[in-house]
């Protein structure tokens, strides 16, 4: 089963609220999970997403889509990276548990669509 | 000069064989396993181009033989004493066939210490003869992150020691449960829409057809081997009716029964009716013999019910547990109205092995349908809408739950 598993957060937050020594283990960390999540075989892909300062929203304003600057939603509910992984739930929430205990912060695990349907079809 | 499928098919046929000599006759399993797929990739250039040889399989093996020579040369002295070491350690029996070898590769390839998702891989590669990119297809992963699995997969068996040999009499039954278990998982990951998103997953039924049925040929008196067979046969028949041109699913009382599959039903009817009391009964050929009850009715109204619920009350005695609890519920609501059926649903409610499944709640949305309860119906499907992780179910529930609002 695959699953994405998410981080929260921004730049700005975190060189304001978090030690060099916290940015430092949590490099090293992320260094060592991917190595190690490439190296099992259990990676799909994975990415950081630029500052969400940077983000655009396209939205209509008079019938047309427009782009604005934004959205600047809480920094904590910005998405900041993810991996998809290949692997039981077990295992996918004992990355996640890693990656909690190395950054202190909340991360996301949700499940990619992409189960074989079932014997539902035999109802 | 032979068609480009039917070398393909000879090429995959002849895989485990030359694997199996190989192995045999230098040890190191991952080394010989790397070389045969060169083998098969230098046999595929060069045959479509200068035709089949006269021995295929001595050519496959030669080339092999001389890429697995031609690495070891490279490597150092130290290496070179260790294969010699390897070398030793293989059983000193006699010639055995081409058959016993594909026989313990398989054994080999599901070994219990591997993980499933590797058994299942390595199984596709060394027993089936298919390349790293075409099981990452399959598996929609990376290639990078497949070449992974089955490198860790290798060194596994290699840092184990497992050897190269038939398991002992007293394991035969539990190890064919597990050779047989990663077959019918590749099945089922195959088992799905014939287009949309999961399109290139039908090869994996296709290849879990071919294998097991290359099993059933090596243990003919296995009775579950053959229901296996059957059951891959019989479900697979139906294929072409069970989605629509959008490629959404279509249920097995809607499905145009004059788009399955003739042969295969008449195939998998055959291999029951022959192994169904002479060997010693079990859940695949019952579950093949309810997908035959299935089969031969000439219209969703004319299915044998009783006798599809008699099946299910024995496989339940032979191999208990809540999904056969949730078959046996759905098959009790078409004999004796949905309100029984839907008592017995009742009984998982408690189990915690289905109660966070969509399964449950798509038969209770069915059985409540049937029931005339619309309102329930439809907030049970609307449950197992959320639950679901496979987008054409995921749509199939929605659709049948917005038809009720």
């Amino acid at each position: 089963m695959k699953y994405m598993i998410m981080m929260f957060g921004d730049q700005a937050t975190m060189v304001e609220v978090k030690s060099p020594e916290w940015i430092k283990n949590m490099l090293e960390f992320m260094t060592k999970i991917d190595g190690e999540l490439r190296e099992a075989g259990e990676l799909v892909e994975a990415n950081g997403l630029a500052d969400p300062t940077l983000a655009k929203t396209v939205r209509i304003e008079n019938g047309v889509p427009v782009a604005t600057d934004g959205p600047f939603a809480e920094a904590k509910e910005s998405l900041a990276g993810y991996w998809v992984v290949d692997v039981t739930d077990e295992r996918a929430i004992e990355i996640a548990s890693q990656c909690v205990t190395v950054t202190g912060e909340p991360v996301e695990v949700r499940q990619v669509m992409d189960a074989p349907p079932e014997n539902l079809s035999e109802l | 000069m032979r068609s480009e499928p039917q070398v393909e098919g000879l090429l995959r046929e002849l895989a485990p064989q030359v694997l199996g000599a190989l192995v045999r006759r230098h040890g190191r399993f991952d080394a010989c396993e790397d070389a045969v797929q060169e083998a098969l990739l230098a046999a595929t250039l060069q045959w479509a181009v200068e035709g089949v040889p006269d021995s295929p399989r001595s050519w496959l093996l030669t080339v092999a033989d001389r890429r697995l020579v031609d690495e070891w040369r490279s490597e150092s002295a130290r290496r070179r004493r260790e294969e010699t070491a390897a070398t030793l350690e293989l059983p000193g029996r006699g010639q055995p066939s081409d058959q016993d070898d594909t026989l313990t590769l398989l054994f080999l390839c599901c070994h219990p210490s591997l993980s499933v998702p590797s058994q299942l891989a390595l199984t596709l590669r060394a027993v089936g003869g298919l390349s790293t990119a075409e099981i990452a297809n399959a598996f929609l992963v990376p290639e990078a992150t497949m070449a992974q699995r089955i490198s860790r997969a290798k060194q596994s068996i290699k840092s184990t020691g497992i050897r190269f040999d038939l398991p002992p009499e007293p394991e035969r039954a539990d190890r064919l449960r597990v050779v047989m278990h990663v077959l019918y998982l590749v099945y089922n990951e195959g088992y799905t829409t014939s287009s949309g998103p999961a399109l290139h997953r039908a090869d994996l039924t296709t290849e879990a057809i071919r294998l097991t049925r290359m099993l059933h040929q090596l243990m003919p008196r296995e009775g579950e081997v053959a229901g296996l067979l059957a059951l891959m046969l019989l479900t697979d028949a139906r294929r072409a009716a069970r989605t629509d041109a959008e490629g959404s699913l279509v249920p097995l009382a809607e499905q145009q029964r004059g788009r399955w599959n003739t042969a295969q039903i008449e195939e998998g009817v055959a291999l029951v009716t022959r192994t169904l009391g002479k060997a010693p009964i079990g859940p695949y050929q019952l579950q093949a013999a309810i997908a035959a009850v299935h089969d031969e009715a000439p219209s969703a109204g004319e299915t044998d019910w009783p006798q599809i619920l008699a099946l299910y009350e024995v496989l339940e005695q032979v191999s208990p547990g809540p999904v056969v609890t949730l078959n046996r519920a759905v098959a009790l609501a078409m004999v004796n109205g949905p309100r029984a059926g839907l008592a017995l649903l009742g009984t998982l409610d408690s189990d915690d092995r289905m109660a966070h499944t969509h399964r449950l709640e798509a038969v209770r949305g069915h059985l409540l349908e049937l029931a005339g309860d619309p309102v329930a119906a439809r907030e049970a499907y609307q449950r197992a809408a959320r639950m679901t992780a496979s987008v054409p179910e995921q749509r199939y529930l929605a659709l049948r739950a917005t038809r009720l609002g």
